[in-house]
């Protein structure tokens, strides 16, 4: 996997839709009772399992319906439009007109997708004109030199670089319009004169909207003092009804042919018929250009039109505006994160992440307890010296078949302690059977108190282990006994055999049920008004103490079988 | 458009039949109603075609959708091209927050077909057989398309949308609600409706026509569907289409790769990836004419020094072999694939089954199993669209096999009269005799009727089209009798008695 060992997925929407093919479906009489178990084992390896795995950090978590949302399951709300590289916020009215894309001087080189810079062009080489009224500005790429001159494009100013580019576009296009009408004037209508350039797609599409506009307009025309009460003055469901019972003379009458609209004929119409000539002039084009004449797909997919073939015809892109956005939960509509609008600031009005909900489960190799984890690469402890010393383990090689102990570790956000129940298939699903022993499944985490709590303790009355101490006798991990604990993290081993084939991720699917006491923050403020307000008072929450439940699938990857 | 003729001469109307649009509101004192009435909306005036009207209607927030098996297309009515293509290959379907493709070495790696998957699968999006098909993971990967569509390429927010979805008109049910429902809750909060068009139609009407035969050259099939008046009347199909052609580019490249390292038989480190592939294919393929396929193929057989523009060589660059290596290929050969995958010119024709026609011919059988009329229309309008129409040379070719296939059989729908050698058109005189003789038989006629046959031995060189009209003594008989006592027919009448 691209992300380092070892990780941690937090599974969410798991269970929308059962899983199954056709097939499947067919062959669920058998095994019924094996296969559409509610509970059963998430499979991390399943291809589905891509699209409800997120990282911790990336989700999100409704207060009111104490459940994980992530993308699917969250509405988004669109705050504000901004241009990424001149950070100017856009009007929501002008966005749909300008085509998402950034109107000002923002511009993507069309072959590496860096943004553009304008440059002033230096005036001292072969290319000073000979009157200085000329151009005098281009647009270039500082990281592969491209250059809009290499397409032949200058700027008279450095501003409103938009506004001149269509200028020049619409000025090529009627250039070669006005030359398409010459050759087709002059010329008697031969195939065999060179290709003239066809016209724009552009130039078609406009062509062919208006000749659609007219021909409808022309053959039905609007006649708004035309009346017929049966038509106009009732809706149209009883006009329908009217025409089922009407005399079948009247039927025939209505059902009279409609005219037949006219067909376009020329490109003047939008109708292009096809011309040999072009092709071959293409290919002949291509043959010329070699490869790197010739436009990669990602490139051509970044264009207005994706035919665009030559890299002489790449026009630069306009920068894509993004947006910022408000998230709402999709089952109960109560807000999750709300920015600010304001561009320039980065603060959120509203934020409840699941990362301050949700315990942090964190697992790492007991054999490289000693090194600093991945994720915390900074960690005081006392035996940070001897870090450097530790060997590294190996993540990217297990040996199959060989019992390895991990360190699980759960940091728990809440301010109040949590009971926490841990669930694991004795044996991963999948291909790669690797056998799972979590031993010590039920404990509890404590809560995330003032940090200072824990320097004032004594550390003695915390850490119910007493810690390894360098070069002491191999690791004994119990049965049934947590491992380490602190403040609001509690640790516990894992013991996990890889198993045969190799060359596999090891993925391990763990179900987390966590249970908390839990009081409202504001219980006195709402005791308060409730005795002030009597009954009036609906929306006070449940008050006093209450148990709550939260339990999800999460995929810890704990390694890659070394080839076998 | 009806035009309707009410009791009352004095009113001339056109009724609107398409369906009720919102407009522009009148009083209905304006329309000079004698009672009063809630205004209704006047209905804007289109077509019984009505896809153009949606150009001059309030278009706003029609968001239209093109899905097809590799790529979705989305934009919005009234402009010229689609504002995303996104495509459904395995960068898009990995996990959130797996950023490995924008690692440097990622694009330096070849990633292997995994075992027991076809060329490009899991690049598709869904395929036409249901039975191994996940239709969770179908509903996910359009979920999460959609979902990009939304939030960065359309960005319309909380607007009630109106949606046209614009899929192949022969679409697995199962697949095809497994659409519906991911835009239906996709789109939120509700579009105002969806309205499924035919991607046939639709190409018909983008080129200005009403009647075409569309050849859509797709990513698993070809299909040709026949339209007249934008209905469809007919379509035929092969597999012959993207998916064979992007894997024939592949064994070439592969082939091209082992020769070059010197190996004579393509190793499995030689073998191109799915995206090399592709790249070469979008890139530098091509599609010979017909005279230069056969050019092409003599010249397999007596390599010949030719003095050609096209004789150039191609380089091109496999980053992702090991090591990494450019192949050098004359650009001749790009065109190949091609030509074993679409048009099938070195394999017989016996050895073709019905399911992979090469598409000139399929084109063709497809025009000679429509309606005269039909055919008629539909043989000057050909339309090529789908992806691959996308590579050179490839329209100019489609109708040069066409028009071959129509020079050298015409259009006789039998293939080969085996040992029937006898001028075709005498036997079916014969038969035309036998039956006539068999209804009516008039002995006046029979001297008559043995000397025709002569005649039209000795003339079979001129083609049906330019001999004159046949008389047909019982239309002739009708004609009088409807005529009798009445003005002289129009044009219309008659042509509806011919036939």
């Amino acid at each position: 996997m691209a992300q380092q060992f070892p990780y941690t997925y937090y599974a969410c929407c798991v269970n929308i839709s059962s899983s199954s093919s056709i097939a499947q479906k067919r062959s669920s009489r058998v095994a019924t009772a094996h296969e559409e178990d509610e509970d059963r084992t998430f499979d991390p390896r399943s291809p589905r399992a891509n699209y409800s795995l997120y990282p911790l950090e990336h989700l999100l978590y409704c207060d009111d319906c104490q459940q994980i949302r992530c993308p699917r399951c969250y509405t988004e709300e669109i705050v504000a439009w901004y241009c990424p590289s001149c950070l100017f916020d856009v009007p929501n009215t002008q966005v749909r007109t300008e085509g998402n894309r950034c109107q000002r001087n923002c511009y993507n080189c069309p072959i590496c997708t860096s943004p553009l810079q304008v440059n002033p062009l230096e005036h001292s080489s072969h290319l000073a004109p000979e009157g200085s009224s000329g151009a005098s500005y281009f647009l270039g790429c500082p990281y592969c030199n491209w250059s809009s001159l290499d397409i032949g494009v200058e700027f008279a100013k450095h501003t409103g670089i938009t506004a001149q580019l269509a200028k020049l576009k619409s000025a090529r296009q009627s250039q070669a319009k006005k030359e398409r009408h010459e050759r087709a004037e002059n010329k008697d209508i031969k195939d065999t004169d060179p290709p003239n350039a066809p016209p724009t797609h552009d130039d078609l599409f406009t062509n062919l909207r208006s000749f659609y506009k007219d021909t409808l307009s022309s053959t039905n025309p609007v006649n708004p003092l035309s009346f017929d009460p049966t038509l106009y003055n009732s809706p149209p469901s009883v006009t329908r009804l009217m025409n089922l019972y009407a005399p079948p003379s009247a039927k025939r009458a209505k059902a009279a042919k409609p005219t037949p609209m006219r067909e376009a004929h020329s490109p003047s119409e939008g109708f292009l018929p096809l011309s040999p000539t072009t092709e071959d002039a293409t290919i002949a084009r291509m043959a010329q250009a070699g490869w790197d004449g010739l436009t990669s797909t990602a490139q051509r997919v970044q264009q207005q039109h994706p035919t665009t073939k030559f890299v002489d015809d790449l026009w630069p892109v306009q920068t894509r505006l993004l947006t910022r956005r408000a998230k709402r939960c999709a089952t109960c509509r109560h807000i999750l994160t709300k920015p600010d609008s304001k561009i320039s600031s980065t603060r959120y009005r509203i934020r409840i992440l699941a990362l301050d909900k949700i315990p942090r489960l964190s697992i790492r190799a007991l054999a490289a307890h000693n090194t600093p984890h991945p994720s915390f690469p900074i960690t005081v402890s006392s035996t940070a010296s001897s870090s450097t010393t530790a060997s590294r383990f190996e993540y990217e090689s297990l040996r199959p078949g060989v019992m390895t102990q991990y360190l699980l570790t759960l940091h728990n956000p809440l301010f109040e302690p949590i009971r926490v129940t841990l669930g694991t298939p004795a044996v991963t699903p999948g291909n790669l059977a690797s056998r799972v022993t979590v031993l010590c499944p039920q404990f509890e985490v404590g809560a995330n108190t003032d940090v200072w709590d824990e320097a004032l303790n004594s550390s003695a009355a915390l850490s119910s282990k007493s810690k390894t101490q360098p070069g002491d006798a191999p690791i004994q991990a119990e049965a049934g006994k947590v491992w380490e604990r602190g403040r609001n993290w509690t640790s516990v081993v894992v013991e996990i055999v890889p198993g045969f084939p190799g060359d596999t991720v090891v993925e391990v699917p763990v179900f987390v049920r966590l249970e908390y006491e839990y009081e409202h923050p504001d219980a006195a403020v709402f005791e308060k008004m409730r005795e002030e307000g009597g009954a009036k008072v609906l929306e006070v929450p449940e008050l006093g103490k209450q148990t709550r439940e939260v339990a999800f699938w999460t995929v810890l990857g704990v390694g890659k079988v070394a080839g076998g | 458009m009806a035009s309707h003729r009410p009791d009352r001469p004095e009113h001339k109307l056109t009724i609107n039949r398409a369906r009720p649009t919102a407009s522009v509101v009148q009083p209905s004192s304006a329309t000079g109603a004698p009672s009063p009435h809630t205004p209704v909306g006047q209905r804007s005036l289109s077509s019984i075609y009505g896809s153009p009207s949606s150009s001059y209607r309030s278009d706003d927030d029609t968001v239209v959708l093109e899905i097809g098996a590799r790529y979705l297309r989305a934009g919005f009515a009234g402009e010229s091209s689609p504002r995303c293509i996104l495509n459904f290959g395995p960068d898009e379907q990995r996990r959130v927050g797996d950023y490995r493709q924008w690692d440097p070495e990622y694009s330096r790696k070849r990633r292997k077909r995994k075992k027991g998957q076809e060329w490009g699968q899991e690049h598709e999006l869904w395929r036409m057989d249901l039975r191994d098909l996940d239709l969770g993971l179908v509903t996910d990967k359009l979920e999460r398309a959609v979902r990009e569509v939304q939030h960065k390429h359309v960005m319309l927010d909380g607007r009630q949308k109106r949606v046209v979805l614009a899929m192949p008109p022969t679409m697995p049910k199962p697949l095809l609600s497994c659409v519906l429902n991911t835009l239906f809750t996709g789109f939120a909060p509700h579009p105002m409706g969806i309205t499924l068009v035919s991607t046939p139609v639709l190409a018909a009407v983008a080129a200005g026509l009403r009647s075409a035969l569309v050849v859509d050259i797709g990513w698993a099939e070809t299909t040709v569907t026949a339209l007249y008046e934008y209905r469809e009347v007919l379509q035929r199909r092969s597999v012959r289409a993207g998916r064979m052609l992007s894997e024939e580019m592949g064994k070439m490249l592969t082939r091209e790769a082992a020769k070059m390292v010197g190996r004579p038989e393509p190793h499995g480190a030689d073998e191109v990836s799915f995206d090399e592939a592709e790249e070469a294919l979008t890139r530098v393929g091509w599609c010979f004419s017909r005279e230069q396929a056969r050019q092409h193929q003599s010249a397999q057989d007596f390599p010949a020094g030719t003095n050609d523009a096209l004789d150039t060589s191609m380089s091109i660059p496999l980053p992702a072999a090991d090591p990494p290596s450019t192949l050098q290929i004359p650009f001749k050969r790009l065109a190949e694939p091609a030509e074993t995958a679409l048009f099938a010119s070195s394999t017989l024709r016996t050895d073709l089954d019905d399911h992979d026609q090469p598409i000139g011919l399929l084109t063709y059988t497809a025009l000679l199993s429509l309606p005269l009329d039909v055919r008629a229309v539909c043989m000057s309008r050909i339309l090529i669209t789908g992806g691959v129409s996308n590579l050179p040379g490839i329209k100019r070719r489609i109708i040069q096999e066409v028009s071959a296939l129509v020079a050298e059989r015409g259009w006789d729908p039998v293939k080969s009269y085996g040992s029937a050698l006898r001028n075709p058109q005498a036997i079916l005189r014969e038969r035309d005799r036998n039956r006539q003789s068999d209804t009516g038989p008039l002995p006046a006629q029979s001297p008559g009727e043995e000397s025709s046959g002569a005649p039209a031995a000795d003339t079979p060189s001129l083609p049906p089209a330019f001999r004159p009209p046949e008389r047909d003594p019982i239309a002739e008989k009708l004609h009088e009798l409807n005529t009798k006592g009445q003005k002289p027919p129009s044009l219309a009448s008659c042509v509806a008695l011919r036939h």
